[in-house]
Parts: C-alpha cells; structure tokens; sequence
C-alpha cells in the first residue's frame, strides 16, 4: 500500500470510491444515477489529487468537472431523454466482447506497468509547488497554454453553431 | 510494491471501466460520460507519476491541467453533436446512427 505522507488507508478508501462509482457509471440502468455516480467518481479523483500532493488540480478538478461538465451533461440528459417509458437495451449486443477487451486491457497494462521499473524510485513527493508549476505554465510551456485558451473559444463557437436552431431563410 | 504501481493500477482499472462503457453502452450521452472518466484516469496516472518521478519537472501536473481543459472543450462540442442529432433524429441510442451506412 502507498505510504508517504498520508495513512495507507486513505488509498484504499480513495481507490474503492472511484472504482465503485465509475463502475456505478457503466452499470446503472438509469442514466440519472449514471450522471449522478459519476459526479461522485470525479469527486474521489480530485481527493486522489489531493492525496497526490496536486492540490491545484484537484480544485481545478472539482471546478471544472464536478461544477461545469457534470451540469452540461446532466442539461443534455433532461434535453434529450426519451420520455415515454424506459427502453430495456440498454446494453448493445457487443457487450461481452466489452468486457473482454476491458479486462485483458487491463491486465495488459497492469503487466507493462508491473515488468517495468517505473515504480523502482523513493516514495517521496517530488511535485512541484505552485511558483514552480506557474513559472512552467508562463515561461516554458507558454505556446500550449495559448493554444489550448484558441482551442477553447474554438469549441465554444462551434458548439453554439452545432445547437443552434437554424432560421428559415426568407 | 512501490506506491506508484497502486496509484497506476488504480488509474488502468478506472481506464479499462470506461473503456467497456464506450463499447458497451447504447446512449450516446452515456458514451460521452465514460471517455470522460477514461481522461481522468489517464490524468491520475499523469499526476502519479509526476508526484513519484524526478524527472517530470512538474510537466506531468501541467499537461492534467491541459487535459482537463481539452476534456471541457470536447465535452461542449460532443453534447453539442449529440443534441442536434437529437432535435433530427429523436433517439439518442447509438446504434441507430446508421445514415453513412452504405
């Protein structure tokens, strides 16, 4: 169990969160609950953030997906569920071939990641603190950062123009 | 076992969750929720490792924010997709988009 700076059962408790809501996610047949689970799902990354010394990206984490996608998508649930009568085939026929590929690929990743000396290092924290990070951002990573704010307004046009309704011309 | 093999076997567990929700399930909106939790496993295996690996420099920490911020932006245009085909179609099941179907 990982040690450090935090109690090893603070991982455990993290870890089962996450993995029992994302799988809330996939399962439920409610499309609600699924939103709602996965709202909770986000919630337990940002405190797996938090326990990994990234305190800005669990906050960023909690304001952008817990505040901001989770309400877009539970707005294009409500715009958009079927309302007459749930529909039973909420699996498509595909679904053990799903699991399948899902379990091998995580056994796959698990055996890279467990052969390779990755984790052959110290437990201590060597994030970087927030002058550090900023100083990244500004100085040397400064052409993405730019980049990324066009590709958000980009998406943000484009997305008016796709839910828009178009006017009859006259 | 070292810290960084639980926190990366968390983030390929999560993973591989929404992976078989991409593949498995018939809502699109449902389809858009589970990339969504496949980012954020790939951001807690980004945030791990830049929290355990010296040679990281922090990068890893930046490129989760970046990823979140491209996450936002997909999402946007996604459901955006997703509810102009709806005001066509009326269906949000995944396997009646079959009009490019030859």
């Amino acid at each position: 169990m990982p040690g450090g700076d935090f109690h090893p059962w603070f991982f455990v408790i993290v870890a089962a969160w996450v993995l029992v809501c994302g799988l809330g996610v996939v399962l439920f047949r409610k499309i609600m609950y699924s939103a709602v689970s996965m709202v909770f799902c986000f919630l337990g990354v940002a405190f797996a953030y938090a326990l990994l010394n990234a305190p800005l990206v669990a906050i960023i984490q909690i304001l952008v997906y817990v505040g901001a996608i989770s309400i877009v998508i539970i707005f294009a649930i409500m715009l958009t569920e079927v309302q007459h009568g749930g529909y039973d085939l909420f699996f498509n026929r595909q679904t053990a071939i799903a699991a399948v590929v899902a379990l091998v690929g995580a056994a796959v990743l698990a055996f890279v990641a467990l052969s390779s000396d990755i984790g052959q290092i110290g437990d201590k924290s060597l994030t970087p603190g927030l002058r550090q990070l900023s100083r990244l951002i500004f100085d040397r990573y400064v052409f993405p950062f730019e980049l990324v704010s066009l590709v958000l307004v980009a998406a943000m046009i484009g997305a008016i123009v796709l839910a828009t309704r178009e006017k009859e011309r006259p | 076992m070292n810290a960084l093999y639980w926190w990366l076997l968390l983030s390929f567990l999560l993973f591989c969750i929404g992976a078989f929700g991409v593949l498995a399930r018939r809502n699109v909106i449902l389809v858009v929720m589970s990339l969504e939790i496949m980012l954020n496993a790939v951001n807690l295996a980004l945030v791990a490792t830049a929290n355990f690996r010296a040679g990281a420099k922090g990068a890893g920490t930046l490129f989760a924010l970046f990823i979140i911020v491209l996450a936002a932006a997909e999402v946007t245009v996604g459901l955006a997709i997703v509810i102009a085909n709806y005001r066509n179609r009326r269906t949000v099941q995944t396997d009646t988009f079959d009009e490019l179907k030859g």
